[in-house]
Order: C-alpha cells, then sequence, then structure tokens
C-alpha cells in the first residue's frame, strides 16, 4: 500500500517537475490579427477577450483611442489597433474582439481583427526585435517563429503606455 | 391636576437637558479635576433636580440627587478630590437619575427603582471625608456588629422595632457591604478579562431587598404601588444592564476612529450600488412600458422605490460619517484674527457662526488654505486703520464675521468685513497698470466682474507689501482651490460699507447631482452645483461679436459657446430652430453653453478615466449611467478656459455639405429606391431607367439610412415606400431629415395605403409627393424629374 502510494507521490512529483520544465521555457501567448499580420501577446497579460458593444467616444485624443467603455462598472479606454498600426479603419464584423489586458494598474481594451488561437512557444524559437526598430521605443517585445510562420510578440507594458 | 402636570413637564423637560449636558460636563470633569467652573455647574445640576424634585414629591430621587449634591458640594469646597473611584460612582447615579427621570416621564412617579445601593456609596465618599451630614441615610459604614451572613429573615421582627431612619441605614449598610462583595468579584472577573454584565447583582440585590422594602415602603414611595416582584426586578434591571455600558465607555466609545481608507471603500461600494439602483429604475420604467397595466408591476415599482430610497438614504448616511463640521477649520481664526491685528495695529473682531456645519472631510482639508487667504486679505486691504475708521464714522473695531450654512446642496461660507470695500474703478485702474487687463475689457466690465479682478495672477491691491499679504499670489490660490472643489465664488462689496465674499461648494465630490444634456447622438453630465439656469432660446437670439457668439440674459451679455465645438462633436444631425443654453458659474464668472438638448438630473458616480486617458481638457471624468452606457463628465473649470479660445459661432449655419455640383449629364442624378418588394423596385427601375439617372436600391428603411450615412452618393431624391420590415417609410423620413445634408432632400412616398390620414402623416414626416400605388411610368418620371430640378436638355 504505502508503496503504491510513494509511487504515486513520485510520479506526482515528476508531474511537476516536468510541468516547472515547461513552464521554464515556454511561453504561452495568445494571437490575433490585425490587417494580414498576426500578432500574440503573453496569455497572463490578457484579462479577457469580449465581443465589441458600444462605447464612448472621448475628445481630444488621436484618432486610434477609440473612446471609453463599460467594463462591469470600470470605466476602460478602448485603442483601436488598426488605427494605432497605420491601417485603414475597417468596419468591426463577426470576428471583431475586444481584448482587454493588463499590466499592473493599467488596464485597456483592443480592438482586433480576429483571434487566431494560444499559442505554446519554446523560448528558443523566440527571437529579438528586428535591428531596425529603435531597441527602446519598440512596442515589440520579439518574433516568435512557427512552423510555417512568425509571429510579432508585442510588449503589453508599451501598448498601454500614453504616448500622447 | 392639570397644573401639576404641566409643571412635571416642565420640570421633565429641563431636567432631561441638565441631565444631558451633565454627562458631558462628568466626563470633562474627569479629564480636568480642579476646574471649579465644572464642578459648579454640576453640582447646580444635582441642586436645581433636587429642588424641583422636592417640590414635586418625588422622594428617591429627591433622596440620590440630595447625596450627589452632597458629594458634589465638597468635592467644589475642595474637601474631596474626583479620583476615577469618586466618578464612577458619581456617574452612576447619573444613570440611576435618569432611569428615576424616565420612570417619572413613563409613570409620573419615581417609585420601583433602587437608589439605595447608589446611595449608600455616595454617603460612604462623604462618609469617609469624615462628617456625614444626610438627614436621611446615616451610613455607618465603620460599624461592624451586625456580621454580615445576617439574612433579611432573621431580622424581619427586629425591624419593626427600628425607626424608619434606622431600617433605612440598616438596609444600605447591609447592601454596601454586599455590593462591595460584588464589585470586588467582578474586579476579578474583569482582570482576567472577561466581560461581566451587571446583571447579577442587581438580582442579588433584589433578593436581599426584597423583604425590607416592604418593610418601609412609607419611606421610599409616596404612592406606594405594591408591584409583583418578578415586574420589578425586570424594571429595574433595565437601568442597571444599562450601567455598566454608560458608565465607564461614555469616555471613550461614543466615537469610533475609523481609518479614512476604510470610508473610502465604503464610499466606493455605495457608488457602485447607486449605479446599480440608477440601472434597476431604467429597467423599471422600461418594463413599465412594455408590461403597461400588468399586475406584477406594481409590485416592481415598490420595490425599486425601495431599493432607491434605501440607497439614498444609505448614501446619506455614508456621506454623513465622513462629514467634518467646518469648526474645525474655523477654529485656528479667531488667533489668527488676533496676531493679525496686533501685527497691522488694527482692532478687528471675529465672528463665527455655523460652524457645526458639516463638510465632507476631503472638503475641509482643501478649505483652509482659501479661507486663511480670504480672512488675510479681509484684514489686511478691507480693515481700515482704528483712526481711518473712527474718522470715517464707523466703530473704532473693524468686524469680520465668518459664516457657513447649507443652501440646498451646497454649504455656503460667508465671510463679511465692515472695511473700505473694493472700488471697480481703483482695481479696473490697477488691473490696467499691471497688463492683466486691456483698456477695451476694461471699459466693458461691469462692477461685478471687476471685483473679480482681485482673484487674477499678479494682482495685489495693497500699496505697500506687507507680511501679511500682497505677494499677488493669494487670492489667485482661493480661486483655483475653490474651483478645483467644483465651488463657485461671490463677491459683492461697495465702497465703504465692506466686502462680502460667498464660497459655495458641493457636499461631497464622490457622488454629485449632475445635468445631462445632449449634444447630436453623444451625452454630457455637467455638475449641477455649477449650473445656475437653463434658457431655451432660439437662434435668432444668438448675436455674434468679434467672431463670439453672445446672447442678452435679462440684463447681463453672456457669451455663449456650443458644445458641439470644444468636444469636436460631428455635426450630422440637423441643429433644430431651437437650442437650450446652460448658463454655468464658476467662481464668479459665467458661461452660456449650448446644447441641443436637455435630458435631465440625474445622481452620478465619478469614475475616473484612467492613467491612459487622463487629463483629457474639458473632461472631468466618466460616469456609467443607467443602460451601462459611459457618459463623460463635464470639467466646468477647463471648459471656462477652452471657451475663450472657441471663436466658431456656435449656430452658424454650416453650408450645406452636399452641395450639388453642377449636373452635366443625366448619370449624375442619383435617386435611391427602397422597397421591401423586389418587384416593386423592378418596376420603379424600369420606369426611372429611361431617364438615363443613377438608381440605388435598398431593401427597408434601415439599410438606407446605412446608406445614406456611408455617404458615398450625393443623393438627389428618394423613392420610399411606406410599409416595409425593419424601418417603415415614416420613420425613415423622420430619421433622415434629422440629418443637416439630407435637410433639403426630396422624400417621395409611393405606397398603396390611399388614406387621408397615411397622406397626412406622409407630410408630417417630411415627404414632398405621395404616389399611389398602381402608377403609370410616365407619371413617377415625371414627378421624380420635377423633384431632382432634371434639366430639360437631357430629356
Amino acid at each position: 500500500m504505502s508503496d503504491k502510494l510513494k509511487d504515486i507521490i513520485n510520479k506526482q512529483n515528476e508531474q511537476q517537475e516536468s510541468v516547472v520544465e515547461q513552464l521554464d521555457d515556454v511561453v504561452q501567448l495568445v494571437g490575433f490579427m490585425i490587417g494580414d499580420e498576426e500578432y500574440a501577446v503573453p496569455i497572463l497579460s490578457i484579462q479577457e477577450i469580449i465581443k465589441p458593444f458600444s462605447w464612448t467616444r472621448v475628445p481630444q485624443v488621436p484618432g486610434y483611442v477609440m473612446g471609453v467603455f463599460n467594463l462591469r462598472g470600470a470605466v476602460i479606454p478602448l485603442i483601436d489597433l488598426r488605427a494605432k498600426f497605420g491601417l485603414q479603419t475597417k468596419k468591426q464584423g463577426e470576428d471583431t474582439r475586444f481584448i482587454v489586458m493588463r499590466h499592473g494598474d493599467d488596464v485597456a481594451g483592443f480592438v482586433i481583427d480576429r483571434l487566431t488561437m494560444a499559442i505554446r512557444i519554446k523560448k528558443e524559437n523566440i527571437g529579438p526585435a528586428p535591428d531596425t526598430t529603435n531597441s527602446d521605443d519598440t512596442i515589440i517585445d520579439g518574433v516568435g517563429k512557427q512552423a510555417d510562420k512568425i509571429i510579432t510578440i508585442l510588449k503589453v507594458n508599451k501598448l498601454l503606455e500614453r504616448d500622447f | 391636576m392639570d397644573e401639576f402636570q404641566e409643571i412635571l413637564q416642565d420640570f421633565l423637560v429641563e431636567s432631561f437637558e441638565l441631565v444631558e449636558k451633565l454627562d458631558e460636563d462628568l466626563v470633562e470633569l474627569e479629564s480636568n479635576p480642579e476646574d471649579l467652573e465644572l464642578l459648579n455647574g454640576i453640582f447646580r445640576v444635582a441642586h436645581t433636580v433636587k429642588g424641583a424634585s422636592s417640590f414635586l414629591n418625588f422622594d428617591v430621587l429627591t433622596h440620590l440627587t440630595h447625596h450627589m449634591e452632597d458629594v458634589l458640594n465638597r468635592a467644589r469646597h475642595g474637601e474631596l478630590t474626583i479620583t476615577p473611584d469618586v466618578m464612577d460612582v458619581i456617574l452612576e447615579s447619573v444613570d440611576l437619575m435618569k432611569a428615576l427621570l424616565e420612570k417619572i416621564r413613563d409613570t409620573s412617579s419615581d417609585d420601583g427603582i433602587d437608589v439605595s445601593a447608589c446611595v449608600a456609596r455616595l454617603d460612604k465618599i462623604t462618609g469617609g471625608s469624615g462628617e456625614v451630614e444626610t438627614p436621611v441615610a446615616v451610613a455607618p459604614v465603620v460599624e461592624e456588629e451586625t456580621p454580615a451572613t445576617d439574612t433579611a429573615d432573621e431580622d424581619e421582627i427586629d425591624y419593626d422595632s427600628m425607626s424608619p431612619e434606622e431600617v433605612e441605614a440598616e438596609i444600605e449598610r447591609l447592601l454596601s457591604e454586599r455590593q462591595e462583595e460584588d464589585r470586588k468579584k467582578r474586579e476579578a472577573k474583569i482582570a482576567a478579562g472577561e466581560a461581566v454584565p451587571e446583571m447579577p447583582k442587581a438580582e442579588d440585590e433584589e433578593e436581599s431587598k426584597e423583604e425590607p422594602k416592604e418593610e418601609a415602603p412609607k419611606k421610599a414611595a409616596p404612592a406606594p404601588t405594591p408591584a409583583p416582584t418578578v415586574q420589578k426586578q425586570t424594571k429595574k434591571e433595565e437601568p442597571k444592564a444599562a450601567a455598566p455600558a454608560k458608565k465607564a465607555p461614555a469616555q471613550v466609545e461614543q466615537t469610533i476612529r475609523v481609518d479614512v481608507k476604510r470610508l473610502d471603500h465604503l464610499m466606493n461600494l455605495i457608488g457602485e450600488l447607486v449605479l446599480a439602483k440608477n440601472r434597476l429604475i431604467k429597467i423599471n420604467d422600461d418594463v413599465e412600458e412594455r408590461y403597461e397595466g400588468e399586475e406584477f408591476l406594481e409590485e416592481l415599482n415598490q420595490v425599486v422605490s425601495i431599493v432607491s430610497l434605501v440607497t439614498t438614504d444609505l448614501q446619506i448616511a455614508v456621506m454623513k460619517t465622513r462629514m467634518l463640521p467646518i469648526g474645525k477649520v474655523f477654529n485656528k481664526f479667531p488667533r489668527m484674527i488676533r496676531d493679525l491685528s496686533r501685527e497691522l495695529n488694527k482692532k478687528i473682531e471675529l465672528v463665527i457662526s455655523g460652524e457645526d456645519t458639516e463638510l465632507d472631510k476631503s472638503i475641509v482639508e482643501e478649505i483652509g488654505d482659501p479661507l486663511v487667504h480670504i480672512i488675510r486679505n479681509s484684514c489686511d486691504h478691507g480693515i481700515e486703520s482704528p483712526e481711518e475708521r473712527v474718522a470715517k464714522g464707523k466703530p473704532e473695531t473693524g468686524t469680520i464675521a465668518l459664516k457657513a450654512y447649507n443652501e440646498g446642496n451646497q454649504i455656503v461660507i460667508q465671510i463679511d468685513d465692515d472695511g473700505k470695500g473694493l472700488d471697480p474703478e481703483m482695481l479696473k485702474n490697477k488691473s490696467l497698470e499691471k497688463g492683466i487687463i486691456t483698456e477695451k475689457e476694461a471699459d466693458s466690465m461691469s462692477d461685478k466682474e471687476a471685483y473679480t479682478l482681485i482673484f487674477r495672477p499678479g494682482f495685489s491691491t495693497a500699496a505697500q507689501v506687507t507680511n501679511v499679504s500682497g505677494r499677488g499670489v493669494g487670492m489667485d490660490v482661493v480661486k483655483t482651490n475653490i474651483e478645483k472643489l467644483n465651488g463657485m465664488i461671490d463677491i459683492d462689496s461697495e465702497v465703504g460699507k465692506g466686502t462680502s465674499m460667498k464660497l459655495k461648494i458641493p457636499l461631497t465630490l464622490a457622488i454629485i447631482q449632475a445635468l445631462l444634456v445632449g449634444v447630436q447622438e453623444e451625452y454630457y453630465a455637467i455638475p449641477l452645483a455649477s449650473v445656475l439656469e437653463t434658457v431655451r432660446i432660439s437662434k435668432d437670439e444668438i448675436y455674434t461679436v468679434e467672431g463670439k457668439s453672445v446672447m442678452r440674459l435679462r440684463d447681463e451679455v453672456l457669451s455663449l459657446v456650443h458644445i458641439g465645438d470644444i468636444f469636436e462633436v460631428e455635426r450630422i444631425l440637423d441643429a433644430s430652430e431651437h437650442a437650450y443654453v446652460v448658463v454655468l458659474g464658476l467662481g464668479t464668472s459665467k458661461l452660456g453653453l449650448i446644447v441641443d438638448t436637455l435630458v435631465g438630473q440625474e445622481e452620478i458616480v465619478i469614475k475616473s478615466l484612467g492613467d491612459y486617458l487622463k487629463g483629457i481638457e474639458g473632461i472631468a471624468g466618466a460616469t456609467i449611467r443607467g443602460d451601462g452606457g459611459v457618459t463623460l463628465i463635464v470639467d466646468v473649470v477647463a471648459l471656462m478656459d477652452i471657451a475663450k479660445n472657441v471663436k466658431v459661432s456656435a449656430l452658424s449655419e454650416d453650408q450645406n455639405s452636399a452641395v450639388s455640383k453642377e449636373k452635366t449629364k443625366p448619370s449624375d442624378y442619383v435617386v435611391m429606391i427602397v422597397d421591401d418588394s423586389k418587384t416593386d423596385r423592378l418596376i420603379m427601375r424600369k420606369a426611372l431607367e429611361p431617364m438615363g439617372i443613377t438608381l440605388v436600391e435598398a431593401g427597408d428603411g434601415q439599410e438606407a439610412l446605412n446608406i445614406l450615412k456611408a455617404g458615398d452618393y450625393n443623393f438627389d431624391a428618394m423613392l420610399i415606400d411606406i410599409e416595409m420590415p425593419r424601418m417603415d417609410g415614416y420613420s425613415l423620413a423622420s430619421e433622415i431629415k434629422k440629418y443637416n445634408r439630407y435637410k433639403n432632400l426630396p422624400l417621395i412616398a409611393v405606397t398603396s395605403r390611399t388614406s387621408k390620414s397615411d397622406r397626412m402623416r406622409g407630410v408630417e414626416s417630411g415627404m414632398v409627393e405621395y404616389i399611389t400605388k398602381p402608377y403609370s411610368a410616365d407619371y413617377l418620371a415625371s414627378v421624380v424629374q420635377r423633384n431632382v430640378n432634371f434639366k430639360s436638355e437631357f430629356l
């Protein structure tokens, strides 16, 4: 009996270790489309993903700040990533989502064209941001290489930083 | 008997008042045992009550108060020091006195409350000092002949032979011993950390008291009512049980110190509740509309109104926990005035009133500085020197009156002085000198506007810069601070008579009353505290002066600004003939804000826009409305600043953006066909195609509206069917007419509805032509040609 228990405990320990191992070198991301590009942010920085609903315009802000919306009693800014990335604004459609991201106390909703999927990617497969971008100012954290494509990983803290 | 009742009533009212005061004084006395004044006051209370109660034959009360008086008298003559122990007994006797008074109030008799224990203790105090003067109760504390174990039963016969005084004394002796024991036990228990109610003592007393009480009723009560023991007991327990709670803790536990953070948290929660309440009310309205006359509605209505009532009460209650009397701020001024008057060699008296007026803690903290500045200013610039005052025939001593009072949702703090007053001309000249205003501005300035010059940065009226003021920053700070609190300043002055300044400040900051206004398709909330009035005007009442809109409001000229110009609202909807002007008042300046609609007054909870969007000019925050949408709150201070730079004339007819270009070919004409039947659309298309014009089709009103909104075409006319799904022709027509661009777009109804009322509705909703099906192709073509001004050369 105790042997069995030991076995089980041992197994569990092994599993936990392997999980720890996984956590160590695997990054979990959520991928989404803006225009034709696929981007991703760490899954832990996402508070929630919701379907679009009405928002209120705020005056005297850059065009990509669409306004504010009510997320269960909290007033949260809404940012159009298409506009922020210099793309033509597009009508919100079936696939449009608001991704609510959080970094520390900063929270904002971001409008994206379409969600792709949750991605597990090994750290060794993430390359640095291209040299052409200024390392401090860029909102690009790195580039994730996958079998058939590359994904731009964004810095959530930079996204949530006010830049006007 | 009536006369007696009347006297009794007066006695009770007076006594309760006295006792109320007594409590406070006693507490004070303990921390200040040497205060003779206090002691005298307390003594007088006991004395007064004693006098009156003996007159009214309340012997028990008289008995008690007499002993109290005795103890206090000794203390007041310095023969007795008030130790905490003594104070305990005194407080206990005060409690008993209260109980007796209550009893008298309820039953007109002071029978049934046992005071002997307390009296005994009081006596012990006086007895301890050596002299026992009390005629009623001699307390032979020292005497220990009778063993304490003596039971009442054994002594029964003996009591009969005793004189009433002796009986009384014996009872008291026994009791005091018993009590002493109990007290020791209790103290031991308290020391052991147990909370011990004093109830058991009352019962013990009752037991030992039971028998002798019957023996000496003539003594105890003038109108003996032998009430059953059980009843007595309960009656007795009440005051006794209350006593331990009040005795010592009376000094500490009437207030609880609470972390402000907790209150803030509570306030936030209430805020959420208010939002939910607003939402509930909104839903209730919707439901009411939909299920009119249903029975459950009434029930729902009741619940909603109870919830809303309780929420409001709760909100007020929580708000009150955050309230502090403004006296906290006022308190420092007498000293300040004293110092200032010495420094400035003036004679100034400060009269403070309304210091009990309560304000939110955060506001009390903010209000101090502005008040200091204003009062300093009054002392320095307002009040003249004594010689000057005498020369002017005023009393030598100047008066500054500081007053606080409630006015609606606001607190008004008024500072009046009887000094030299403000001279508008002098103010203007000074400002001109300093380059604060231009000559032109000075000319057009009213006296009231001139007074506000003192709030301009860089303005100082003191000819000489003194230590007190004259650095030219003070009043500027006042204005900013008051505006930060959403407050207003009102100045009134008369040369030679004095100046009066009123600060109007909202009661609280987190939840405010707001006026909701609509502009185009957006809504904004304006803090009601800054709204003076609203006026409905027609466009021709607006004049343009130097590129700015103004209007005449009674005898004032009010500058106007359109809220849409400030918040960059896209003007899609046609502005109607009439507009509403919300007159905003802030400090001393006024501004008319033109809005399209007034929605109403609502209680709103201010929420911050967060770090990302903070500091947007003109927006103070946001709130969540009953429908779950977010509404921005207007920052009136910033708005007034922005308004200065807005040159756009508010209601100027902007040129119709859809200026039809010169038509060079038939296909330049665009006509929309709106019909849900494909066949009908085809028939119309066939009828119009020969003209060569461009045709756009829509399947229903909603679709048509979307096409119009998208703005891809410049339509010259629309053919509209009346009966359509989603949005019918009438609604479509009235929707279209709301848009500036399409105000003059000819709408032609094409329908099989032929009744007169249908035609009337068509006209009402803005249709220009009414074609009934069936129609001939030629007829349709000719109607369209007429309405689009089809050029004959294309025919």
